[in-house]
């Protein structure tokens, strides 16, 4: 064959490659949202268990509060909820995951840190959860307050924000402790159990979930009452796509602004055919208005309720008073009960 | 991204390099098809092409600028001048003549960037190579090899290097005391190579004519000037971002390339439409579309999403590390542009070290400095690699791609496997002694 030939061959298997992959691609608009949908699932980094939030039940299926709003996020892009893959990841793991583009969010009971947009470039579209740090001791330790805590040894997890906010505490009070700083939850749950500190420190949510798996039963171990530090979770994004980051917080809103509406899983359908009032009848509307913007289905919003229930409903099943956790949901009520949950307004 | 167009990315990218190293179609040709292959099939994006010039234009501005400046000093028959004592300095000795190449661009580039100072240097070889009556591919060839090499000698040397040490906050001085002496290693370890890679310029000998005086500048005027730009570029490569207007090299280079046109216009020498119709546009063009392919690659995630991988693999010994970083960094160095190879390298390396625990999560920071002793072979390695992996094949470095493009200008085309047949063996002699330093350096801290 002559490199002519060849040259000529070449040209026209390259022609052919482009005109048949051109046919078979859709468009592409945005980086992450394109990413979700022409992959056709949603990669969601999770803890690697901790109940209420993101753990994998008896059937091996994630529940949590995390793992619920993943769900709501994919039926609002992908219009299924189990178009979700969940990728497990340690604390220390969950950044590099997210700007390696392993995965497309993350909701991995993470605080919300200047550090962490301002250095990072991670955003944080809203708080799925308010939290605060707080300890964990045995019931018949003794130890009634944080103060009794001095010279103690404190499990706590590498790669978290607790150890330096343990440090700070402490250190302001004239105290000293002795942190064991351990590479998981699990880890530093269990080296608490075996009696290798005195207490265990993280958030007061993931001290209620290591308590269910307590040996002798979760009364055996009490939460001290003290919280001593501001840990507002959410999901987060990488800094630099905001149309994917305005899908993500919209996501949420519409579901706090659902239950604010009372709009929940069981009559979504119902509210959104019966159109009862001029608020909720507007409320559905605007999704069709502001999802060719979003990159999201016509109908994201009334998916995403249908999937994983309004935002109460997600609390209360996962941490609530549904859940084995049964937490107070304290601040995490809606602004018009007392809590600081609040959605702006979607018009 | 799909998993789809991660494979097609893949495959564009392996059929462009294929089709240049089978020489199938000229190289600028099929990386603009390459490119043209991402854009119809969504890899590529408006967005990218908005971050092409941020992506592509420093490399193209050094070498724009570069060869402007190099034009209006060849038109002033400055080189010509110097050319002269240079000749006669090689004694009529190809090993000589090959020595001396070694030497000065290894001085050269250890402060000023590769690729312009083969373009800068490139009239004075070819002339050179002439003279001795061998070809000058072969002295191209080495120049951009020793230019790379000597990238190594300093933080400033060589991008990729400069990017890395940006990227831990090394300074000046502790890359002086960290890594300049395996760059030095690199480019000595060339030496003992040379006669049995380039027999034919090493063991060639030409009795030159007797030293006559220097040949006359007909424009000394121009000549002056002319040296004089070359010295304002060289100032303000070398202290130009110290300025309270910090200007960084591609812009001096452009800035450069500015004053020469004004200095050729102004001495009505030549029009500044024939300057710039000189300029070798068809390797600018190769080197942007090769900058746009990469683009694309590191879109996939593919390179930043093994720090994850690198950890379960590894774990924290970081000397394994620092060599896997070597071998895998120098291969896809010599296919690929190194800089965005490197960029991307460091991304992963800081989610490794960060998901082995051997750093805070900050470090994925920019501002992240206090990185412990016992990482920074990573870092050191991924220099190496960049730097030196480039110089196995003709698209692996700018100043490869540039020393090919002038050989091809003055008629001598050079194939990939020519390129390869010096590239590779002293890439990989060079890649060796940088693995031995690394694993002395590591005995000698323990």
């Amino acid at each position: 064959m002559t490199s002519r030939c060849l040259y000529r061959l070449f040209a026209y298997a390259v022609g052919a490659a482009l005109l048949a992959t051109a046919m078979v691609l859709p468009a592409q608009a945005g980086e992450t949202t394109d990413g979700v949908k022409a992959r056709g699932r949603l990669r969601c980094g999770v803890s690697e268990g901790i109940v209420g939030f993101s753990a994998r039940d008896a059937s091996g299926r994630w529940t949590g509060l995390d793992a619920d709003f993943c769900r709501a996020l994919a039926a609002a892009v992908l219009g299924d909820p189990e178009k979700v893959e969940f990728r497990p990841l340690k604390a220390s793991e969950r950044f590099p995951a997210l700007n390696a583009r392993a995965i497309d969010v993350l909701a991995r009971n993470t605080s919300w840190t200047m550090s962490r947009e301002v250095l990072l470039n991670v955003r944080f579209p809203g708080v799925l959860f308010y939290d605060a740090q707080g300890f964990m001791v045995g019931a018949n330790s003794g130890v009634k307050t944080a103060a009794d805590l001095k010279g103690a040894t404190i499990c706590v997890v590498k790669g978290t924000t607790h150890v330096e906010q343990m440090a700070d505490y402490f250190d302001g009070r004239g105290d000293r402790i002795v942190p064991l700083v351990i590479d998981s939850e699990i880890g530093a749950a269990d080296a608490f159990f075996a009696g290798k500190c005195r207490a265990l420190t993280s958030d007061a949510s993931q001290l209620a979930a290591a308590r269910l798996r307590a040996p002798g039963g979760p009364t055996a171990f009490v939460i001290l009452p003290e919280r001593i530090s501001k840990e507002p979770l959410g999901a987060a994004v990488r800094g630099g796509d905001d149309g994917w980051f305005m899908t993500v917080r919209w996501v949420l809103f519409a579901l706090i602004a659902a239950e604010e509406n009372g709009i929940t899983q069981a009559n979504v359908e119902a509210r959104m055919s019966g159109a009862h009032s001029a608020i909720v009848r507007r409320l559905l509307g605007y999704q069709k208005q502001y999802a060719r913007a979003l990159g999201v289905r016509p109908d994201w919003m009334v998916r995403a309720i249908r999937a994983a229930g309004n935002y109460g409903e997600i609390f209360e099943r996962n941490v609530g008073g549904e859940s084995a956790l049964k937490l107070d949901r304290g601040p995490n009520r809606l602004w018009t009960q007392g809590g600081l949950m609040y959605a702006p307004p979607l018009r | 991204m799909s998993d789809f167009q991660v494979y097609l990315t893949i495959g564009i990218f392996a059929a462009v390099i294929l089709v240049i190293a089978f020489d199938l179609a000229d190289m600028t040709l099929a990386a603009l098809l390459g490119v043209g292959a991402m854009i119809v099939t969504g890899i590529l994006g408006e967005k990218d092409f908005l971050e092409v010039p941020a992506i592509a234009g420093g490399a193209i501005s050094l070498l724009f600028g570069g060869m402007v400046v190099a034009h209006v000093l060849d038109r002033s028959g400055v080189f010509e001048w110097i050319g002269a004592p240079f000749i006669q300095f090689t004694g009529g000795s190809g090993k000589r003549f090959l020595l001396l190449l070694v030497l000065t661009v290894a001085a050269v580039c250890a402060f000023l960037p590769n690729a312009t100072t083969v373009i800068l240097f490139a009239p004075l070889i070819i002339r050179a190579a002439k003279a001795l009556g061998v070809s000058y591919v072969v002295p191209m060839i080495l120049t951009a090899i020793v230019s790379n090499a000597a990238g190594l000698l300093t933080l400033v040397g060589d991008p990729a290097t400069f990017i890395v040490g940006s990227a831990i906050g090394m300074t000046f001085t502790q890359y002086l005391r960290q890594v300049s002496f395996a760059g030095l290693l690199a480019v000595l370890v060339i030496v003992p190579l040379l006669p049995r890679l380039m027999p034919e310029v090493w063991n060639a000998h030409r009795a030159l004519p007797a030293a006559r005086s220097a040949p006359r500048i007909e424009r000394p005027y121009l000549a002056a000037l002319a040296l004089s730009v070359l010295a304002f570029m060289v100032l303000m490569f070398l202290f130009g971002e110290a300025l309270p207007v910090r200007i960084v090299p591609p812009s001096v280079a452009i800035v450069a390339a500015a004053l020469a046109l004004l200095v050729i216009h102004g001495a009505r020498v030549e029009q500044v439409d024939d300057v710039l119709r000189a300029v070798d546009w068809k390797t600018l063009f190769f080197l942007g579309a090769i900058l746009c392919l990469m683009q694309g690659f590191i879109k996939t995630g593919l390179l930043q999403g093994l720090s994850l991988k690198l950890h379960g693999w590894f774990g924290t010994d970081f000397t394994l590390v620092a060599l896997a970083m070597l071998a895998g960094v120098g291969v896809l160095s010599s296919v690929l542009a190194n800089i965005p190879v490197v960029a991307a390298s460091i991304v992963m390396t800081k989610g490794y070290l960060v998901a082995a625990e051997a750093v805070p999560e900050l470090a994925l920071s920019g501002e992240f400095s206090d990185w412990p002793a016992a990482v920074l072979p990573v870092f050191i390695a991924m220099m190496f690699g960049g730097t030196l992996g480039g110089n196995a094949t003709m698209i692996g470095a700018s100043a490869n791609i540039v020393s090919v493009g002038i050989c091809a200008r003055h008629g001598e085309r050079v194939t990939f496997a020519r390129f390869l047949r010096y590239g590779l063996p002293i890439t990989l002699a060079q890649l060796a002694v940088a693995a031995l330093y690394l694993l002395v350096r590591r005995w000698w801290l323990s």
